[in-house]
């Protein structure tokens, strides 16, 4: 247990890192440039680690505390993703609540350190984390139903392990739209610019130095690691490979991903700011249509308007697209 | 029976210490407030006495005021909430203290007037009579009118307290049909359980709509923001925990007496929805303080609702067992939110005692001078914003936990849980928005005005009461298992058939537990790391700008500006600007005011048409005799033609 938890967090905290660099290393290889090493960010954060620390007059000690308790719920959120044949660290009945909420609260610690220096670049960075995000969740919290729905049961583990099937597509599409505002890449916004006026996270972040940047970017590069990981699982049907095949598709679904954003970021443009809500609203519309799907879905299976019975447990509701419900978790235990 | 004879001695010495409270008010603060504390702990025993024992706990006695045998009855349900009754009922008392002193003048009547609230909530909550709950309903109602007015020297004062009679009132009233109407339809006033009865299910709308006007839901909360920004912190302290409460408590409680109609579920669960939203919405518009903490509490009744509505959805659906987990989460989360929203107040309490304005706009930087008040309300607002690992999240968990598992049984009437899950994320995150936004302007950055650079941190006396709510909400955040057991109770007496259910939170505590430790222990970390490779203080960066200025800060305005935008239709907000002008613009300004949308645009302008109408008629009334006559005859003139045709057909 203990072992499996260490090696977990080691995994999470050490390849995340790497996400960003190969997003850069993509940028650069579509325009034709040699680019960063791909270890740029670990080269920055070891850097920034040993620095001394500037801080406002006017912030107070929550400045520095606060990109600390969003790394530990950026953390905790990963730790209750499960990993392929590894599982989840924690796994329990609505832990995927839990999941949204820990990332809401990394979102409030950053918006609170925003607000602490007093300038109107982070107020404004603040404002816009906190609204976009409430479109953000709506979809976020649209596609979390639609893979309950889909498969009966609302701890992470289950929830990811089929492919959720009809809505697939849709669900993809909307997640991946949330992974790029939520992480603030382009098309929402310009991960390179420091000093543009339209910006959301860079913004707030910009009296932040040392340490506490340090445990800043490394958060962000871990919420990219684990918008991956649940775009990915929730996305492959992850129980029907062998411990092996499922490592392996993990790998290359967050690849893919990693690479999607680069790709996306050299093809488009920065949208304009009053398109952002219209965007966001998309991936709620494409969320909300793949739980739709899956609840249409059921119903037809149902039969005509049949009602079910009423205290119906969704044993005898209908069996989602998942044809060997528990059988092929066999291997689950063991391999972790 | 022993436990049965502790209860009824512990609530006698409670009416008896709070009658001593009311009494004493006028010739001894200590003595007065000696006996609210003796009063409300007695009370809170006897409650959790209930709670926490074997059984229900009644009293009946030849007393029959209003001609009805005097019954007292304390099950389940109204224990939980006669807790929350005690708990806020001492706190702000010992709040009051030091923030209400002898130098403001009511002091006294302040004391008097809060006991008789106390006592008359508790009333409320034991009686099972229908006679005596309107009479304890009407002493709470009034109480509450005294407490708000208390500072009656202010016109704005005055105009909320008449706004809150009023409206509670119009509630009153729909209760006084619905408890009349019950009492003809069963042959008596007492109250208990009568769902074999299904001719009476169409009262439920009657309940709702007078409970809902004490409660605050959208549309029916338009008392409730002046009405709590204009009272003493204290008092919006307990009629935004408590007061609203019992709205909640006479929904509960008759929806789970009363057989309901059959779209009473999708009614609540709607009402609870928009309420929610909307709440929020406007709560993170506003720049009053006190009116935004007001405005949540619409939010947070709404959430409530949305608990409330699943169960009874669930209920009239073969009690399928989700609707218990959404229940429980309703009524965990009206303990939570009486906590943290008393401590929000008391902290905006203390922000107005410092500074002496509400107005965010004037604030700033208050974290310097107040650091413990600052550090108590910042709990509050991770409570408010529903994230772990406070209280907050606890109780919308348990909902979230209901919705999610009423959708996955994929039953057709569960339909409704879908929107309701997603509008509930909606609100959370707004909810965030607008407290990030709150405590930001009003705690961070640098003053913004004279006043807000001369506050002074509030004393022990003040402090006291907040530090006892934010631990209180840590510990059920950290700890949620310790209150399942009160909470279970409460379910099981709404619907038995969901008694005994599993402690689903005992998953979820141990996580929440490790994540504060894990946080505090990361921010020390940070901080000593920090401190070990060397903190410099320099003037805010800024990408190179220099010192920014009180004058360049974000306001809470622009904070919630592009939230605003979206929910313009609904605002109406008004803007007042003049642009800047020509090469040397003399001034320009620019002014947001969102109105109190559905008084403004909806009520006042139908209480103006009723008025000129009225205006209109007073023409017929002129006092001359000849008239009168012509009045009459005519009136005969058309009977007769009527009779006659009548005849003729």
């Amino acid at each position: 247990m203990t072992i499996d938890w260490i090696l977990r967090i080691a995994l999470w905290v050490v390849l995340a890192p790497l996400l960003p660099g190969i997003i850069n290393k993509v940028k650069a290889w579509v325009a034709g440039r040699k680019g960063p090493p791909v270890l740029q960010l670990y080269y920055d954060l070891n850097r920034l680690r040993k620095k001394s620390v500037v801080l406002s007059d006017i912030a107070s000690p929550a400045f520095v505390v606060a990109p600390a308790v969003a790394w530990v719920a950026v953390a905790s959120a990963a730790f209750l993703l499960p990993l392929g044949p590894a599982d989840a660290g924690v796994s329990f009945r609505g832990d995927v609540l839990l999941m949204v909420y820990l990332l809401a609260l990394a979102r409030f610690c950053t918006a609170w350190a925003a607000m602490e220096t007093g300038s109107a670049f982070e107020g404004m960075g603040a404002a816009r984390e906190v609204s976009y995000a409430v479109l953000g969740e709506a979809a976020m919290f649209a596609a979390m139903l639609s893979l309950c729905v889909q498969t009966g049961s609302i701890s992470l583990v289950d929830m990811l392990e089929p492919t959720s099937a009809v809505g697939t597509a849709l669900l993809a599409a909307g997640l991946f739209i949330v992974l790029l505002a939520e992480n603030c890449r382009v098309p929402f916004n310009d991960p390179n610019t420091h000093l543009e006026l339209t910006m959301v996270h860079e913004v707030m972040v910009l009296d932040h130095s040392g340490p506490p940047l340090a445990a800043i970017l490394h958060g962000a590069s871990m919420k990219l690691l684990l918008f991956a990981v649940l775009l990915t699982t929730a996305v492959l049907p992850m129980d029907r490979f062998s411990p092996a095949g499922a490592v392996g598709a993990l790998a290359a679904g967050i690849l893919l991903v990693t690479v999607g954003v680069g790709l996306t970021e050299s093809f488009l443009a920065r949208i304009s700011f009053r398109n952002v809500p219209l965007l966001l609203t998309m991936a709620f519309l494409l969320c909300l249509f793949s739980l739709l799907v899956a609840w249409k879905g059921c119903a037809s299976a149902l039969g005509s308007a049949g009602v079910p019975p009423a205290s119906s447990g969704r044993q005898d509701a209908c069996a989602p697209g998942d044809p060997l419900p528990s059988s092929a978790r066999a291997w689950r235990g063991g391999a972790a | 029976m022993a436990v049965g004879l502790l209860i009824g001695v512990m609530l006698f010495v409670a009416t008896v210490c709070l009658l001593a409270a009311s009494g004493l008010a006028a010739r001894s603060a200590r003595a007065s407030f000696a006996c609210t504390v003796a009063g409300t702990a007695a009370g809170l025993v006897a409650a959790m006495a209930v709670l926490l024992g074997p059984g229900d706990w009644e009293w009946t006695s030849a007393l029959a005021p209003g001609g009805e045998n005097f019954r007292l009855q304390l099950d389940g349900l109204a224990a939980f909430f006669l807790v929350l009754v005690c708990v806020v009922g001492c706190a702000g008392a010992a709040y009051a203290c030091e923030y209400w002193p002898e130098s403001t003048g009511s002091a006294a009547r302040g004391r008097a007037w809060w006991n008789a609230l106390v006592l008359s909530m508790g009333a409320v909550l034991l009686v099972s009579n229908g006679v005596h709950f309107l009479m304890a309903w009407e002493a709470f109602a009034l109480c509450g009118y005294f407490l708000i007015t208390l500072d009656n020297r202010y016109a704005g004062v005055r105009a909320a307290g008449w706004l809150y009679l009023a409206a509670s009132h119009v509630g009153t009233l729909a209760l006084i049909a619905f408890f009349a109407s019950l009492a003809q339809s069963l042959g008596t006033w007492d109250l208990g359980p009568t769902n074999d009865v299904p001719s009476i299910a169409p009262l439920f709308w009657l309940a709702l709509f007078g409970f809902g006007m004490k409660a605050g839901f959208f549309p029916c909360h338009i008392w409730l923001p002046s009405a709590h920004a204009n009272a003493p912190s204290h008092v919006s302290a307990i009629m935004s925990g408590v007061a609203i409460k019992m709205g909640v408590y006479g929904i509960v409680r008759f929806g789970g007496w009363l057989p309901v109609p059959d779209a009473a579920g999708y009614v609540v669960i709607g009402i609870g929805a928009a309420s929610a939203v909307l709440g929020i919405a406007f709560a993170f518009a506003q720049n009053d303080v006190k009116r935004l903490l007001a405005y949540c509490s619409v939010e947070n009744i709404g959430v409530i609702l949305i608990g409330v509505g699943a169960a009874l959805l669930a209920r009239s659906h073969g009690n399928a067992a989700w609707g218990g987990l959404a229940l429980a989460g309703a009524l965990l989360h009206v303990w939570n939110h009486g906590l943290f929203k008393s401590l929000l107040f008391f902290g905006a309490g203390s922000v107005l005692h410092a500074t002496g304005t509400r107005e965010m706009s004037r604030l700033g930087g208050l974290w310097k001078s107040m650091p413990w008040t600052a550090g108590l309300f910042a709990v509050g607002a991770v409570a408010v914003a529903g994230l772990p690992p406070l209280n907050g999240f606890a109780g919308e968990w348990l909902i979230y936990l209901g919705l999610f598992e009423g959708a996955t049984t994929r039953a057709g009437f569960a339909w409704a849980v879908l929107p309701a899950a997603i509008l509930l994320a909606t609100a959370g995150s707004l909810a965030l928005a607008a407290f990030a936004k709150a405590g930001g302007v009003i705690f961070l950055g640098v003053p913004r005005t004279k006043p807000a650079a001369g506050a002074h941190e509030c004393g022990p006396g003040m402090l006291a009461p907040m530090l006892a709510l934010a631990t209180a909400c840590t510990v059920i955040g950290v700890a949620p298992s310790l209150v399942w057991m009160p909470v279970a109770r409460a379910v099981g007496t709404w619907n038995p058939a969901w008694s005994g259910a599993a402690n689903p939170l005992f998953a979820l505590g141990p996580a929440q537990l490790l994540l504060a430790v894990l946080a505090a222990a990361a921010g020390a970390l940070l901080w000593k790391k920090s401190r070990a490779n060397g903190l410099r203080r320099a003037p805010t960066w800024d990408c190179g700008f220099c010192r920014p200025t009180a004058r360049m800060q974000y306001t809470g305005g622009s904070f919630a500006g592009i939230a605003s935008g979206w929910f313009a239709a609904i605002f109406r907000t008004e803007h007042k600007s003049r642009r800047p002008r020509g090469p040397f613009p003399a001034s320009a300004f620019h002014l947001d005011h969102v109105p109190e949308t559905v008084l403004d645009r909806m009520i006042r302008p139908t209480g103006a048409l009723i008025e000129k109408l009225s205006h209109a008629a007073l023409g017929l009334q002129h006092g001359r005799l000849p008239f009168y006559i012509l009045y009459l005859v005519a009136g005969l003139a058309v009977l007769g033609v009527y009779v006659f045709l009548e005849a003729a057909l």
